[in-house]
């Protein structure tokens, strides 16, 4: 493990947060949707877990990282450590590591061109964070959907961030960033969310097909969605996982874990539970 | 092999006879983990104190207040009963079956005898 220190802390409810680690010596390398493990000191051990980053990998001032604190049947030992953590506490990491990365080419070694489309379920909407500010800082062409779902919308952490990267598309138009993002709100009916006037349901009907024959997300997009034209990433829990899935096998998507025997798929995913 | 018969509580009747338990008793309803009311009954010729939205507001209060306390079941165990007492009501809460049950009642009172009746209701409830 390294040495490293907490820079940033941000509640943005009780139980949700958004953290920076500044390594003590030199920046390593990452790919956009890797994730870090992380540890602190309990009982003369040190507790560890992963969090997957939503910092860019061009970042090299610290990783950041958005944080549910769950505690329920118990909490876990490393977050409630982390909430109770103080800016300059020091930290130690570990190399960050994952395979929710962008496929840049296809298994035929051809460019990917694919639209991008990413379903974070709650803080799964991390590596997106991280995907969408390496697609902008590296200038790529690709279509990008974000798709994020929350309970509360006080959960929608990154919507300012992410609504300013599709205004930056709308101004500079689409051949220079083409950047699309979308929030859906599970508990519309809660007194929480009474000013919510965005899309309401679990995020993966976004991809359920309408009366009119299109789904939310072709709507959106402006064509059909075929397994040709457009990759799904997926990140959360295994339900929101499923849940897309029962859309995408309808359509013949297959998965990186089920791929065809010429290399080729149209979804990854990673879930947390 | 016999069949298993689940039942699902009868709110409005719970409603009802949680309200016709004790004068004292101004309302009584359930509501789910998405704050919405399963059945909700209050005396007649009662003035409701809160607002349509005030009472939204009271309901996601009374619920976020439901779920951090969850977060000490681990050490504490599962909340049974919680007190607000208001200089013009008492609003009682109860967990019953996953769902919670509010009630509210008149200030100033001794509410031991209203909480048996009213878990009796809770606890025979099938009948």
């Amino acid at each position: 493990m390294e040495n490293g220190t907490i820079t940033y802390t941000q509640l943005l409810r009780e139980d949700l947060g958004i953290f920076r680690v500044t390594p003590d010596g030199e920046f390593p390398d990452f790919k956009a949707g890797q994730f870090l493990t992380l540890g602190l000191p309990l009982d003369s051990k040190i507790v560890n877990r992963a969090y997957s980053i939503s910092s860019s990998p061009e970042n090299k001032k610290f990783f950041e990282f958005v944080i549910r604190w769950v505690r329920k049947p118990l909490p876990g030992r490393l977050t409630s450590l982390l909430f109770n953590a103080k800016e300059g506490d020091k930290i130690s990491w570990a190399k960050p590591t994952g395979s929710l990365t962008i496929n840049d080419t296809l298994p035929n070694g051809e460019k990917d061109t694919r639209r991008i489309v990413c379903i974070g379920g709650g803080t799964g909407l991390a590596p997106f964070v991280s995907f969408a500010q390496h697609l902008h800082d590296t200038n790529d062409k690709r279509e990008i959907v974000i798709l994020h779902g929350a309970s509360y919308v006080d959960e929608l952490s990154y919507k300012q961030l992410l609504t300013d990267l599709e205004n930056e598309s709308i101004d500079k138009g689409k051949d220079k960033w083409n950047f699309k993002y979308r929030a859906a709100i599970s508990r519309p009916q809660e007194w929480t969310n009474r000013a919510w006037h965005g899309y309401k349901g679990r995020i993966e009907q976004f991809l359920r097909t309408s009366d009119n024959g299109k789904s939310a997300l072709e709507e959106l997009v402006g064509e059909k969605i075929t397994k040709d034209n457009t990759i799904f990433y997926v990140c959360g829990w295994q339900g929101t996982i499923d849940g897309v899935m029962d859309y995408l096998k309808a359509k013949n998507f297959v998965t990186e874990k089920n791929k065809r025997e010429d290399g080729s798929y149209e979804v990854k995913f990673e879930s947390y539970g | 092999m016999a069949e298993e018969v689940i039942t699902q509580p009868n709110y409005e009747r719970l409603c009802s006879n949680i309200l016709n338990s004790d004068k004292h008793i101004r309302f009584a309803g359930f509501v789910n983990d998405k704050s919405q009311i399963l059945h909700s009954a209050q005396q007649k010729d009662l003035d409701s104190l809160l607002t349509d939205n005030e009472i939204g507001m009271s309901i996601h209060y009374t619920l976020e207040r439901w779920r951090k306390a969850q977060n000490f079941t681990f050490r504490l165990g599962k909340e049974r009963l919680t007190f607000t007492e208001y200089d013009n009501v008492t609003l009682v809460t109860i967990p019953f079956k996953g769902k919670l049950l509010l009630v509210s009642t008149e200030p100033r009172i001794h509410y031991d005898p209203i909480i048996e009746k009213v878990n009796s209701i809770l606890t025979n409830w099938e009948k």
